[in-house]
């Protein structure tokens, strides 16, 4: 194969990917309304629930230790360098704006997209081998509304949810910080950090994570879906799952910040 | 030549005309005929690689042939819209291979889901037609386990009752006896043969096993590199002069490959000796 093919054929590889991606956002955003609760399919939302379970809450304990020590990270690394210009009650603000606009949103979606992407692709990918996604479909039931569907709903509800609760772990470690090296009081700790958040920032902060959900479930999705023959390319759909979401996410990152940017809301003001 | 003992044309609910596919250049399926008719069971045979499930794909209409027709009940399911080929479906039962059950389900909720989701009948109504079902299969002390504690004739029950839920006129069983020990095996054909006795409901079952096909079918097809090579009664099948259902039936290995792996090695041993 000369040079010129394989550039062509990398390509096309990517373009499809790309449609891929796009038709199947399109075909469970038809399909959302029927998982809600009231107004959708009888019993769907229960599934849902079933859903935020395991890619939410069970996320908890794991996104909550890896923001806890970022956080602690943060703190130390900033500290560092600010108590040479005799600031180091700057580490809040730096904590406090490092979470809310990038780390929280960025460490709850690594850890999410470790458990839960090759866990929605291991998922899918084995219903593909069993035939159970055929079995959905000579039924008369969509498997995109039946499997599809409720994973997007939930990541969509739990993971603005995992990262406040992963943002206020990172914010207490760095009053951790503070308290052993400065003995500064939980009180004046927290009205710091009241002065340094701001609502714009929040609201930043959960867009990003309902975009890097999205970004999870649906390459954990699609990977699944392209599942053919046997069990060990399940194996092989979930390495590739956890691989390009954690890229897109990096990816989609640098793009929403990049966004904020040029609008000028993360200007401090 | 293909279909001498296929009934009258009006009596067949499944249909195959012509139905020919092919992948990335290989023929697959090669002008497939087959009738299945009212209240019989079919037993399409075939090697690995035959085409079997291929076809089988194609009258479930998770595939679309090349060529050809396939009408069930009166509609053409390879032309016709999607709610029409949704109520064609729905008149079908099918028990897949690996069972197929939603392993996050109970047993007696993997059956009650098609009854759930496509009918508006009460809970307890459900129940008891769940109940009914797994009865039937001899299931009904397993209700409550999930798909991944049952043994493999369990699967199969539980993929049958399953199949069954919605009173199909046509139950479509995909190698049914594959993976089990001999016992469990012929139980599952007694089950068949109960289900076409009291239900009368139509049952295409496609397998390699010869000694369950000759036991459950009444007419047996067999399917050759994607030819359709004889239909026939079962008495008159056991009987067929075709070369390659008297491999099939007297378990004779293909002879190319041992001819071509023994001159593979003898050209090897001379290459070392140089």
């Amino acid at each position: 194969m000369t040079f010129l093919e394989q550039v062509g054929r990398a390509a096309i590889v990517q373009v499809e990917d790309a449609g891929a991606l796009a038709m199947q956002f399109w075909s469970v955003l038809r399909k959302l309304p029927r998982v809600l609760p009231v107004v959708g399919a009888r019993r769907r939302w229960r599934s849902v629930v079933e859903q935020m379970l395991t890619i939410g809450a069970s996320a908890l304990p794991m996104a909550g230790a890896m923001a806890l020590c970022t956080g602690f990270i943060l703190a130390l690394q900033s500290a560092s360098e600010l108590r040479r210009f005799g600031a180091v009650e700057l580490v809040v603000e730096v904590v406090v704006i490092g979470f809310t606009r990038e780390l929280g949103p960025l460490v709850t979606a690594l850890s999410v997209s470790g458990r839960s992407a090759s866990a929605i692709s291991a998922e899918i990918g084995t219903m593909v081998v069993t035939e159970e996604m055929d079995a959905l479909r000579v039924m008369g039931l969509d498997p995109v509304e039946f499997t599809l569907a409720p994973k997007y709903l939930a990541a969509l509800i739990t993971m603005p949810c995992l990262t406040i609760l992963s943002t206020l772990c990172g914010i207490f470690a760095g009053y951790l910080f503070l308290a052993f090296s400065m003995d500064m009081s939980l009180r004046i700790y927290f009205q710091a950090v009241a002065e340094a958040i701001r609502l714009r920032d929040v609201a930043f902060m959960l867009v990003k994570s309902m975009v890097f959900a999205t970004i999870i479930v649906h390459i954990g999705c699609l990977e699944g879906l392209r599942v053919r023959g046997g069990p060990e390319a399940v194996g092989h759909s979930t390495t590739a799952a956890v691989v390009k979401s954690t890229f897109l996410i990096i990816l989609a990152d640098l793009g929403t910040t990049a966004i904020f940017y040029l609008m000028g809301w993360s200007a401090t003001g | 030549m293909i279909n001498p003992n296929a009934a009258k044309s009006g009596d067949a609910v499944i249909s195959i005309r012509g139905v020919s596919m092919s992948y990335s250049g290989r023929r697959v399926l090669d002008q497939v005929d087959l009738d299945v008719c009212r209240g019989e069971i079919l037993v399409l045979l075939g090697g690995s690689g035959s085409g079997k499930t291929t076809l089988l794909k194609h009258v479930l209409g998770l595939a679309k042939p090349e060529a050809g027709s396939i009408t069930m009940n009166g509609v053409d399911i390879t032309c016709c819209s999607q709610p029409e080929l949704g109520a064609v479906r729905r008149r079908i039962g099918v028990a897949f291979q690996a069972g197929a059950l939603f392993n996050s389900m109970s047993v007696e909720d993997n059956v009650a889901l098609p009854l759930r989701e496509l009918t508006q009948l009460a809970d307890s109504t459900i129940k008891l037609i769940v109940w009914m079902k797994l009865i039937a299969v001899g299931m009904s002390d397993a209700a409550s386990l999930y798909p991944p504690e049952l043994s493999g004739g369990m699967r199969k029950r539980a993929a049958v009752a399953r199949a069954m839920a919605l009173d199909p006129e046509i139950l479509i069983l995909d190698e049914p006896s594959a993976g089990l020990d001999p016992i469990v095996s012929a139980e599952l054909d007694e089950l068949i043969l109960f289900l076409k006795r009291s239900f009368g409901v139509t049952i295409l079952v496609v397998t390699h096993e010869m000694e369950s096909a000759f036991r459950i079918a009444d007419r047996v097809a067999m399917l050759y590199q994607g030819r359709l090579i004889a239909v026939d009664k079962k008495e008159q099948f056991a009987r067929h002069a075709h070369p390659r259902i008297r491999q099939f039936l007297d378990r004779q290995p293909d002879a190319m490959p041992r001819v071509a792996a023994e001159e593979f090695i003898a050209s090897y041993m001379r290459g070392s000796k140089k």
